[in-house]
């Protein structure tokens, strides 16, 4: 991954040249530099050429025609000379011939010797007419003077001439032709130099330059640039060479971080390999070790436990075979606990020869309290007379490795795995096996709670079971005698067989009291304990809360009209039935109102508050008795705590009333409590949840 | 209906004693059997108008035998009381459940020991 991405930064490859190319580099059809120079350089020299042909020409045609001028006037100055003589002698011939010798000029074209005004000699050329001097269009073509011609200081007559400026025309352009034919050559001279200069001097260093960039472009920065003018190419070529240069060198460093990287991504996949071959190596142990601590921690089955530790031990250590070895306190020797991967008769012969301490490997592990091991079991000299040793050759065994199973120094046993090829154990390997001792401690460890545990709560279990046997039969012995106790007493109370005297009455009246009395007491303790026991449950039914407390009240009225103590019922409307343990329920309003009577004196008040509250039904049973002094108050409801509270009659009860009563509050999920102050009475509330306590599903609806 | 014939079903010779002595005072004749096995022959020989049933007995108890006397053609119709020390809750329902006719608590309540047998026999009339 990484190394790819190294590589797409890189400079050199493919698409990023291409793209940098496209960017920077010179297309071969563009316009190039010694062209254009070539053409600014014939523009510019052709426009000079021309101006200075045209001023050239302006010139010589200034000239030319100064120089017609010159003629005629040579001609004028010559005939001045020539001809006074011949026209004082009237000789026409010779003033003919002189016009001839004029006519030698091919430029003139017409001569006119006049005499009185008269013409006396005339020569033109042909094709000339004489109108053609005196026609406004033509007359730019000629060039006409005309001159006195004086004899001693008198005319003697005039001569005209005029020359054409054909000739001087034609010569003229004759000179442009030449002019216009120089500068194309010069022009052509000057671009073929031009050219072939900046061809030679310009284009083709840049386009070796061009070259040179091209090919640093394209990455080699090996070929050297040719630097061999000192002109400005050269410069820039030095300057391309220096860059070059640079650039190998950045490209240099650069290759060189990227071979870093590279290496070090390489080191570093190394390592994530390592690591992760670590790792996976960690997460296997980690998942032994889980599974052995589960084993250690769920099953109870210790044979179970020391084989999962002693095959994850074998197989997380790289051996063969493994045994856990417990050590018996008693004789002082190890025996086999558990194997893996040991053949029976192996193991059969391994347990036959139990493993003293110091003997061997495990015998001096546990003597040494440290891992033992030995790379070579056959040369091993604490092997050299042990019987274990030819069993472990014969098993094909050549190292192995023992660690002792300690308990704060206790020796409990010891792990050994086996190998079957020679050499030490690693480190990492006698810690792994360490760990795997510790686990195996602890399970042997738990497996000799557990049995203990067991054992324990087996004997609780037959003890509680003898317990409530013993107090089932024990009821139903002591109930059978009292039976006849208070059946007896009562036969004789309802005087079905005679009269009684006062005395045997009032005897047989505490007989049956008391039988009564103890019955009751039987019956309490019957139901503590049952509840103990967790036999007693609340079966919740629909109860009719006033008719059962309308009920209890009619229990204790007599007792009460006795004493003269007066009852109510305060009731709130919102309140019909309750799911509730009807005669639990019962029994408990009957046993708090008998409180209430046996601690009221006469001529006072007592009664029944029941309210109800969003998820409670609150039922409080008041008196204006003798009340519970503070201290007192939570000790009631505790099993034979009754209090003194100072009434002539001594209570009477079984002093298990409340905590009965109690317990049957809890069962139904509700709460009991007293409030009351010393002489002013007592109020004993109790809860009942008004859907029943949490087991009730089909709890009517009230 | 005094005069009736009841069989009492019962080990403890002073509770057998203590129940006899208020049903003869109430006018009852009484048969006793002091085992389950005992009981379940004299009912079959006597044809009692109502029986007593024990349920603590030794060997068979009053349970099995109240079983016996309902399976038998000859004294199914006889209405037998369960009269037992247990305490346990629902004893009682599953008492009447299984085929007794009625159930006495132990110790004996003499009222209500003469109520139920006077329920029984004047029902039976």
């Amino acid at each position: 991954m990484e190394r790819s991405t190294i590589d797409r930064s890189t400079p050199a490859s493919g698409a990023s040249r291409e793209r940098f190319m496209r960017q920077y580099g010179q297309s071969k059809d563009s316009q190039s530099i010694s062209r254009r120079f070539s053409y600014a350089l014939i523009g510019v020299v052709t426009l000079f050429l021309f101006g200075f042909a045209i001023i050239a020409i302006f010139l010589n045609t200034a000239r030319i025609d100064d120089e017609l001028e010159a003629r005629l006037d040579n001609a004028l100055k010559l005939a001045q000379i020539s001809l006074p003589t011949p026209l004082w002698n009237l000789d026409n011939d010779v003033v003919d011939d002189f016009l001839g010798a004029l006519f030698l000029d091919e430029a003139m074209v017409y001569a006119k010797v006049l005499w009185g005004g008269q013409a006396i000699v005339e020569r033109k050329s042909r094709g000339f007419d004489e109108k053609d001097i005196s026609s406004p269009e033509r007359s730019s073509d000629f060039i006409s003077k005309s001159s006195d011609i004086l004899f001693e200081g008198s005319k003697v007559g005039t001569i005209q001439i005029v020359l054409a400026r054909e000739t001087e025309r034609r010569q003229i352009l004759l000179q442009i032709y030449a002019i216009i034919a120089l500068t194309v050559l010069i022009i052509v001279a000057i671009s073929l130099t031009s050219i072939i200069i900046t061809r030679r001097y310009i284009s083709r260093p840049l386009w070796q330059l061009q070259e040179s960039a091209s090919l640093i472009a394209n990455g080699d920065l090996e070929t050297s640039i040719n630097t061999g003018s000192s002109d400005e190419v050269g410069s820039l070529a030095k300057s391309l060479n220096v860059m070059r240069e640079s650039i190998k060198q950045l490209f240099g460093e650069l290759s060189e971080s990227k071979d870093q990287v590279e290496e070090y991504s390489r080191t570093l996949e190394q390592k994530v390999e390592n690591r992760t071959h670590q790792l996976a190596r960690s997460v296997e142990e980690l998942k032994a070790l889980g599974e052995v601590s589960q084993a250690v921690n769920s099953s109870i089955d210790l044979q179970m436990v020391l084989t999962t530790i002693v095959t994850r031990a074998a197989a997380l250590s790289g051996s063969e075979g493994g045994i856990i070895y417990e050590f018996d306190e008693a004789n002082q020797t190890f025996h086999v606990r558990a194997a893996h991967r040991i053949s029976p008769t192996h193991l059969e012969a391994l347990r036959k020869a139990p493993i003293r301490i110091g003997e061997g490997a495990l015998g001096r592990a546990a003597a040494t309290q440290a891992p033992c091991q030995i790379a070579d079991i056959h040369q091993d000299r604490l092997f050299a007379a042990l019987q274990v040793r030819d069993v472990l050759v014969e098993a094909g065994f050549h190292s192995l490795l023992a660690v002792p199973l300690l308990r704060e120094s206790r020796l409990l046993g010891g792990l050994v795995v086996y190998r079957r090829v020679l050499g030490e154990f690693p480190v990492e390997v006698v810690n792994l096996l360490q760990t795997f001792a510790a686990q195996s401690v602890l399970a042997i460890q738990n497996a000799r709670l557990f049995r203990e545990l067991q054992d324990k709560s087996r004997e609780l279990e037959i003890a509680s079971q003898h317990k409530s046997q013993f107090l089932a039969n024990m009821s139903h012995e002591l109930r059978t005698p009292l039976n006849a106790i208070i059946g007896f007493s009562e036969v004789l109370l309802e005087k079905m067989f005679g009269d009684l005297n006062d005395k045997q009455e009032d005897y047989l009246n505490d007989i049956f009291t008391s039988g009564k009395h103890l019955l009751n007491l039987i019956n309490d303790v019957l139901d503590l304990s049952k509840i103990e026991a967790g036999k007693l449950e609340v079966e919740l039914e629909k109860v009719d809360l006033r008719q059962l407390l309308e009920g209890t009240l009619v229990v204790v009225r007599e007792r009460a009209l006795r004493h003269d103590i007066r009852l109510s019922l305060d009731m709130a409307d919102n309140i019909d039935t309750i799911a509730a343990d009807e005669r639990k329920v019962k029994q408990i309003v009957f046993n708090l109102l008998s409180n209430a009577m046996k601690f009221t004196p006469d001529k006072g008040e007592a009664g029944i508050r029941a309210r109800k509250s969003d998820s409670v039904i609150e039922i409080a049973v008041w008196d204006s008795g003798v009340g519970i002094a503070h201290e007192d108050q939570q000790r009631i409801f505790e099993e034979f705590q009754q209090v003194e509270r100072g009434l002539t009659d001594k209570p009477e009860g079984t002093g298990l009333g409340l905590a009965l009563t109690k317990k049957f509050v809890e069962l139904h999920g509700g709460m009991i409590w007293v409030e009351s102050t010393r002489g002013h009475g007592s109020t004993f509330t109790f809860t009942l949840p008004v859907k029943g306590s949490q087991e009730s599903k089909d709890a009517p609806e009230s | 209906m005094s005069g009736a014939l009841i069989l009492i079903v019962e080990d403890n010779p002073k509770n057998l004693k203590l129940t006899r002595d208020v049903l003869q005072f109430k006018g009852y004749e009484t048969l006793e059997a002091e085992s389950a096995e005992a009981g379940i022959t004299l009912a079959r020989e006597r044809q009692p108008a109502l029986i007593l049933m024990d349920i603590q007995l030794p060997k068979m108890d009053g349970h099995e035998a109240m079983k016996v006397l309902k399976a038998d053609e000859k004294t199914r119709q006889i209405p037998i009381i369960a009269v037992t020390s247990f305490a346990m809750k629902g004893d009682r329902e599953r008492l009447l459940a299984d085929g007794f006719n009625a159930y006495l608590a132990k110790p004996l309540d003499i009222k209500e020991l003469r109520k139920v047998v006077e329920n029984h026999l004047s029902a039976q009339s």
